[in-house]
C-alpha cells in the first residue's frame, strides 16, 4: 500500500491540509509504518498527476506569522482513479521475512540460539498485539451494543482483525519452529550430536510446516539477501 | 487504585499421565489477576489453556506451586471450605447448558440461587442477570432455542448470579463473528470493571484478546507475556500491575 493512495483517500473521505492528513494518516494506519513527512511528498505527486488539487487557504487566524494552509480535495479524475484501485484485486504481500532466512540459513550449531530467538520473537509479536489493544468501541451498555457500530468503526475492526491474525500466524509458526527445534535438541544431548545431518534440514523441517517457505525465500534471492543482512547467521551463532 | 490481588497462580506445574507417557501441561506457570481487570491468555489447540483454568478455579490440583486465592491457599482448604468457595466465590460459565432442555432460561440462570432463595427471588435476580448481558429477550427460550453468542451470554448470566469474585470463561468468543465477539469481549471487560470482579478467560483467537487488561501466550504448557518492565527469570513471570482507567 503506497502513502499516495492513502492519502488519496483521505482525502476524498473530507478535504484537508497537510497536518491534518499527517495526523490522519498516523490514527488510520499507524501500523503500516509511514513517514508523517511522507503526505506532503504524496500530496506533491498526487497534485502533479492531477489526482488532487487545492480548495483553497485555510488562514490560521492565532499567528499572523503562520503561512496559510492548503486544502486539498480530490478532482474527478482523482476519484475515478481511487474508485478503480478500490476495485482492483491486491496482490498478496511479498514475504521476505530476515528470520525466515536466518532459519533457512542456519547451520545444527545455531540451534540453541535460534531456539532462544524464536522464544524471543514471540514476546515481541505479543507486544505488538499489546499495542494494538484498546477499549472496545461503546459496547459496554447494553443499549449501545443494540444500535450497532458505524460503518467506519466495522471496518476498522475488521482491518486490525486482520493486523493480528497476522501476528497470531506468526506466533504461531514461531511455536511450531519452536517445538520443532526441541525435538531436534533433546536436553542434556551434546550439541553435536543432534538428530540431523545439517542445518538445512532443520530449516526445511520448520518451514514446511509454516505457512511460509523460508526455503522459496532464500531460493529466489539467497545471495543478494544474506549480503544486505551480513548479521543474519553471524549474529545467531555469536549468540551461541 | 486498589491491587486487590484475587487469583494468584505461583509455578504452577501439571502433567497427566497417558499410558506410561507423561504428558506436562502447565510449566512452572505463574500468573495474577485482580479484581477490577480481565486477563486473557491465548493458546493453540493442546497449549494447557483449559488446565490453566481448571487449576485456577480450584477443580484440579497442581503437582507443583500454589494456587492462592483471596489470600488463601486452595491446597489448604478443608473439603466443605472448598465446595462453598466453588459454589460462592467462583463462576466457571460452562458453555453446555442446563441438563434438561426443557429448562427454561430464566429458571436455568436462577438454578445456582434456589439453596437458600425462594422461587421467586431467584428468578427475579436471574432476571436481573439476564439483562445485565443483554439478553433480556432469552428469558423464555430454551438452550436448543439459542443462537451460539446468546448461549455465551446466557453461560456468563449463569456464572454471574451468584456475584462471584472471579470469573472464568474457557473460549468465551467461540462460533461468534467480529462483531458478537466485540459484544462478549466489550461485556467481559466492562463486568471486570463495574462488577469489581476477576475476569480470566482464554481464547484460541488473538482478535479477542484486544479487550483484555493484560494478555498472555500459552505455549508448550509455558506462559508468555509482554514485557512490561516485569523483572523474570526463565518462564517465571509475575504480569506487571495493570495501570488501567478506573471502572467505567
Amino acid at each position: 500500500m503506497s502513502a499516495k493512495q492513502a492519502v488519496l483517500g483521505l482525502v476524498i473521505e473530507r478535504p484537508g491540509y497537510g497536518y491534518d492528513l499527517a495526523q490522519r494518516l498516523r490514527e488510520r494506519f499507524g501500523s503500516s509504518g509511514f513517514a508523517p513527512t511522507g503526505v506532503y511528498s504524496a500530496l506533491d505527486q498526487l497534485v502533479a498527476e492531477g489526482l488532487v488539487a487545492s480548495a483553497g487557504c485555510l488562514a490560521d487566524g492565532s499567528t499572523e506569522r503562520a503561512a496559510p494552509r492548503t486544502i486539498y480535495e480530490a478532482t474527478a479524475a482523482g476519484v475515478e482513479q481511487f474508485d478503480r484501485w478500490i476495485r482492483t484485486p491486491s496482490s498478496p504481500a511479498n514475504v521476505r521475512d530476515d528470520l525466515n532466512m536466518k532459519l533457512a540459513l542456519s547451520r545444527a550449531r545455531d540451534l540453541p540460539a535460534l531456539t532462544e530467538l524464536a522464544c524471543a520473537q514471540e514476546r515481541e509479536c505479543l507486544e505488538r498485539l499489546e499495542a494494538l489493544k484498546q477499549p472496545p468501541a461503546q459496547t459496554a451498555a447494553a443499549d449501545s451494543r443494540r444500535k450497532g457500530l458505524s460503518w467506519g468503526e466495522v471496518t476498522a475492526l475488521l482491518v486490525r482483525d486482520s493486523e493480528i491474525r497476522q501476528l497470531q500466524a506468526r506466533i504461531e509458526w514461531l511455536q511450531r519452529v519452536r517445538a520443532i527445534m526441541a525435538k531436534l535438541a533433546p536436553p542434556g544431548q551434546p550439541r553435536g550430536a543432534l538428530a540431523v545431518r545439517g542445518g538445512g534440514a532443520v530449516a526445511g523441517a520448520a518451514a514446511a510446516s509454516g505457512e511460509r517457505s523460508a526455503g522459496s525465500v532464500a531460493a529466489q534471492g539467497g545471495g543478494d539477501l544474506a549480503r544486505a543482512d551480513p548479521d543474519g547467521a553471524a549474529g545467531a551463532a555469536r549468540a551461541a | 487504585m486498589s491491587t486487590e490481588l484475587c487469583l494468584s497462580i505461583e509455578r504452577v506445574s501439571k502433567s497427566y499421565w497417558r499410558g506410561p507417557r507423561e504428558t506436562v501441561v502447565l510449566k512452572d506457570v505463574s500468573l495474577s489477576v485482580y479484581a477490577g481487570e480481565c486477563v486473557a491468555v491465548w493458546g493453540q489447540r493442546g497449549s494447557g489453556k483449559t488446565t490453566l483454568l481448571k487449576v485456577a478455579a480450584g477443580l484440579e490440583q497442581p503437582e507443583h506451586g500454589t494456587v492462592g486465592f483471596r489470600g488463601q491457599t486452595l491446597a489448604r482448604l478443608s473439603r466443605g471450605e472448598m465446595v462453598r468457595l466453588l459454589r460462592e466465590e467462583i463462576g466457571w460459565a460452562r458453555r453446555s447448558g442446563p441438563e434438561s432442555d426443557e429448562l427454561e432460561m430464566l429458571d436455568y440462570v436462577a438454578l445456582p440461587l434456589l439453596k437458600g432463595n425462594t422461587l421467586r427471588r431467584a428468578r427475579r435476580r436471574s432476571a436481573q442477570a439476564l439483562a445485565r448481558v443483554g439478553v433480556t429477550d432469552c428469558c423464555k427460550g430454551r438452550w436448543g432455542d439459542l443462537t451460539d453468542g446468546e448461549r455465551t451470554l446466557v453461560s456468563i448470566a449463569h456464572a454471574m448470579v451468584r456475584k462471584p469474585s472471579l470469573l472464568v470463561v474457557d473460549d468465551p468468543t467461540a462460533n461468534l463473528d467480529v462483531l458478537q465477539r466485540e459484544e462478549v469481549m466489550g461485556l467481559l471487560r466492562a463486568t471486570a470493571e463495574q462488577d469489581w470482579i476477576a475476569v480470566l478467560i482464554t481464547v484460541p483467537d488473538m482478535p479477542s484478546m484486544v479487550h483484555a487488561h493484560r494478555i498472555g501466550s500459552l505455549s508448550d504448557g509455558r506462559l508468555l507475556v509482554p514485557s512490561g518492565g516485569a523483572e523474570e527469570s526463565d518462564n517465571v513471570v509475575e504480569l506487571p500491575v495493570r495501570g488501567r482507567g478506573s471502572a467505567k
